[in-house]
């Protein structure tokens, strides 16, 4: 039994599956990241460990996400990939026929063109976070609607307002507006949906041609508003998989999966067990137990002053980055 | 007919006469005023006395009395073919010119060479540099001017007399006027040498004003000389960054490449002659070539294209070149300081891409555009397109590129860049980007 762990630590939401040899997820979990990576995924690995059956070995993990890095030094990851290619292998796995994925998560949002079951093309916001999940729960909040209801709602409107898409600065004064004018709650729910959408193809999708089968994923896909408006901006159908919010753990995982098992011994091409791997399969507890802490230490061998982040396992260094040239390397033991 | 004919000769012998008498007149008067003898005196006597007067005069004679001179000429610009020491009664000019990729030497070899002054080399940019330059900079001016911005306050605060600015075909043509405002706002003095002013007259006006402005004692045949060689340098900087950039990515042994090119730039700046130019270029090559390299057949091949300051500033792009080879990326860049200035035909380019473009439509745009349908054409895997933000030309040929990906099946990533310093976005992308293009290879 050879099992794979992927964990996706956003920066709203942190998302684990584990794996087995068919490549079918066995074990999911998703909670909020709470500001917290490190925490998060101690959580979201006792959660896993709940969900698997006693005896399960799991003998590799891979991360992704923005703190890909951080987590991936505290858990002795085998694979740090960033999220588009892990996106782009877990949904091209599932969907072996996928065009285009569509993906809105908490922060970014992207594009990825897929032909013959590689991605040809991808594209990611860039300067700005409009019309992400970020933005659309912050307006939840102002509307005192939980997000989750959103789509819902949504879907009851008949008429949905026009609300400005361009930005969310403008959005949202936008959408004060039109709560003080009086709209329908439900119309302006709808418009935000429809608004989050339109801005996406406008910004995100510009230029790349989104050809059928489209896959729609990442947080904000759990929103049948926002699938109701693309598909009525995109004319074609958008599917959803259940399974979508947690395509870059997945991903991440088949990644694992293709570096093999760690190896204890130091087997050439296999990667070291470190960490809570240390024995050649995951001690959930080991990982559980460990403390980690973060120092940021400020560079002081030239003028430049990188603040280099130094990763610690109890007490010991185990990973550092944030230097800029090799004078500010930290050797780790 | 024949009156006419002969009274035009006769008058001028007549006109030139008078010149002589006047000259005359006029050597008689300092006469008279050295002697302290009465004025009209000594004017009749030089006027009998002066053998000149009412003689006809051969052609041959004529041009010698007219260009005859009491005094001693006066020294006129060109040509003096012997470099001039400067007078000493002045104290040597520190001249500083922002900074600018890897063309510190040439920048140096310029500012010694032919303005014959003293180069303040500025050390590294630091987070400070960039600060600095935030703090005087209008919000949303184009991100290079905030670098420059930085660098000359720095370069003031080191004591530079004189900054350099050069001129461009965008708003890089405004830079200088804007920056010798808000230096002098602040209260620096200084001398902005703005190549913006005098380049429209060629480069005689060019000429004009660094004579002007920088230095009047420069030997003129000497400091022409010595610019063609710095433009020669130029040129074997970006030659030999060329081929740095398509094997650095598969040295057998981290850092020696990066040492290679280091040692190159260390010795361009120790240069002063064209043939010292040459030897250290010579150098630094054998040495590259001579470093052990594992390249695949079929490597991952990407070009960068964009904006003339960002696309090759490491410091403005946060090393992407240097990124993109430490993947093990085959990089490849014709857009580069030589090739825009030194031999840049932008008519012929333009040519080249006619099916896409049909006028220039700025500082690079053409370059661009032609290179991207280049490496398309050479089957290069990838495209990096890197602008800074606010750079309209750079905006204009996102369409265009578009369709040159479509038409291709090139894909292309779009990098915007300002005034952070953060790397993890950009390494996210560019790996996004590489796996990609790793995997296409992959499966082909």
């Amino acid at each position: 039994m050879s099992n794979y762990l992927g964990i996706d630590i956003g920066s709203i939401s942190t998302k684990g599956v584990i794996i087995d040899e068919d490549r079918t997820i066995v074990a999911r979990s998703y909670l909020w990241t709470e500001g917290n990576p490190a925490q998060a995924a101690k959580r979201v690995m006792a959660e896993l460990a709940d969900q698997l059956l006693p005896g399960t070995a799991v003998v590799g993990a891979g991360t992704t996400g923005s703190a890909r890095r951080l987590v991936g030094a505290m858990i002795g990851a085998s694979v740090v990939k960033n999220e588009i290619t892990a996106h782009a292998v877990g949904t091209t796995w599932l969907h072996p026929d996928v065009r285009t994925i569509l993906e809105i998560g908490g922060q970014d949002s992207k594009i990825i063109c897929v032909d013959g079951g590689i991605a040809v093309d991808y594209a990611m916001n860039t300067l700005c976070a409009a019309g992400t999940g970020s933005f659309l729960s912050s307006q939840a909040h102002r509307l005192g609607v939980e997000v989750e209801e959103f789509g819902p709602i949504a879907l009851t409107s008949k008429k949905p307002a026009n609300i400005a898409a361009r930005c969310t600065v403008f959005a949202e004064s936008d959408l004060v507006h039109k709560i003080q004018v009086g709209y329908a709650r439900e119309d302006i729910i709808a418009g935000l949906c429809h608004a989050v959408a339109s801005n996406y193809l406008n910004n995100v999708g510009k230029g790349k041609k989104i050809q059928a089968p489209v896959v729609f994923q990442g947080g904000v896909s759990k929103n049948v508003g926002v699938v109701d408006a693309f598909e009525r901006l995109l004319d074609m159908p958008v599917a959803v998989d259940p399974d979508g919010h947690l395509m870059g753990a997945f991903g991440a995982a088949l990644l694992a999966a293709d570096a093999g098992p760690v190896s204890v011994d130091g087997a050439p091409g296999a990667p070291v067990a470190t960490g809570p791997f240390a024995s050649g399969q995951l001690d959930f507890e080991a990982a559980e137990d460990f403390t980690f802490t973060t120092r940021e230490v400020e560079c002081q061998k030239c003028a430049n002053h990188c603040e280099i982040i130094c990763v610690y396992r109890d007490r010991d260094l185990i990973d550092a980055w944030g230097n800029r040239c090799e004078r500010g390397e930290v050797k780790v033991p | 007919m024949a009156d006419t004919k002969k009274a035009a000769p006769v008058q001028g012998t007549a006109r030139l006469q008078s010149t002589v008498h006047a000259q005359g007149m006029m050597q008689a008067q300092n006469t008279a005023h050295a002697q302290g003898v009465a004025q009209t005196q000594g004017m009749t006597q030089a006027r009998a006395e002066d053998a000149t007067v009412n003689v006809p005069i051969s052609d041959d004679a004529r041009t010698q009395v007219v260009f005859q001179r009491d005094e001693p000429r006066r020294a006129i610009p060109f040509p003096r073919l012997k470099k001039k020491v400067k007078r000493d009664r002045h104290k040597r000019t520190k001249v500083s010119i922002f900074r600018y990729a890897y063309y510190d030497p040439a920048f140096k070899f310029f500012v010694e060479q032919v303005l014959d002054c003293d180069y303040l080399q500025l050390p590294k940019a630091t987070k400070r540099t960039m600060e600095l330059g935030i703090q005087n900079s209008s919000d949303y001016v184009c991100t290079p001017f905030k670098h420059m911005m930085g660098d000359w306050i720095e370069a003031l605060e080191m004591g530079a007399d004189i900054l350099v600015q050069v001129g461009g075909p965008c708003r890089l043509g405004y830079y200088g006027e804007m920056q010798e405002q808000i230096l002098r706002d602040m209260g620096y003095d200084f001398t902005m040498l703005n190549f913006s002013h005098g380049i429209e007259q060629g480069y005689l006006g060019w000429g004009r004003e660094v004579l002007k402005m920088v230095n009047p004692d420069i030997a003129i045949p000497h400091g022409v000389k010595q610019l063609l060689a710095c433009g020669h340098m130029v040129t074997l900087l970006d030659r030999a960054r060329d081929f740095y950039m398509a094997n650095g990515g598969f040295e057998c042994h981290h850092g020696d490449f990066h040492r290679a090119w280091e040692g190159l730039l260390d010795a361009m700046r120790a240069t002063t002659t064209k043939a010292q130019i040459d030897q250290a270029f010579a150098d630094a090559m054998a040495e590259m070539r001579a470093i052990p390299i594992d390249k695949p057949n079929d490597p991952v091949r990407i070009g960068i294209i964009g904006e003339l300051y960002t696309a090759i500033d490491e410091n403005s792009n946060l090393g992407l070149d240097e990124k993109l080879m430490d993947m093990g990326v085959e990089v490849a860049r014709t857009l580069n300081f030589s090739n825009r200035y030194t031999h840049y035909n932008e008519e012929n380019m333009r040519r080249t891409i006619a099916e896409y473009v049909e006028y220039d439509m700025g500082p690079t745009s053409t370059m661009t555009l032609a290179a991207a349908k280049k490496y398309a054409q050479l089957g290069f895997d990838g495209l990096v397109h890197a602008k800074c933000a606010g750079c309209t030309p750079e905006i204009d040929c996102i369409p265009v590129l578009r369709r040159i990906s479509e038409d291709f099946h090139v894909p292309v990533l779009y990098l915007t860049y300002d005034t952070e310093t953060s790397d993890t976005g950009l390494m996210t992308r560019l790996e996004a980007f590489y796996d990609m293009l790793a995997m296409k290879k992959e499966a082909k």
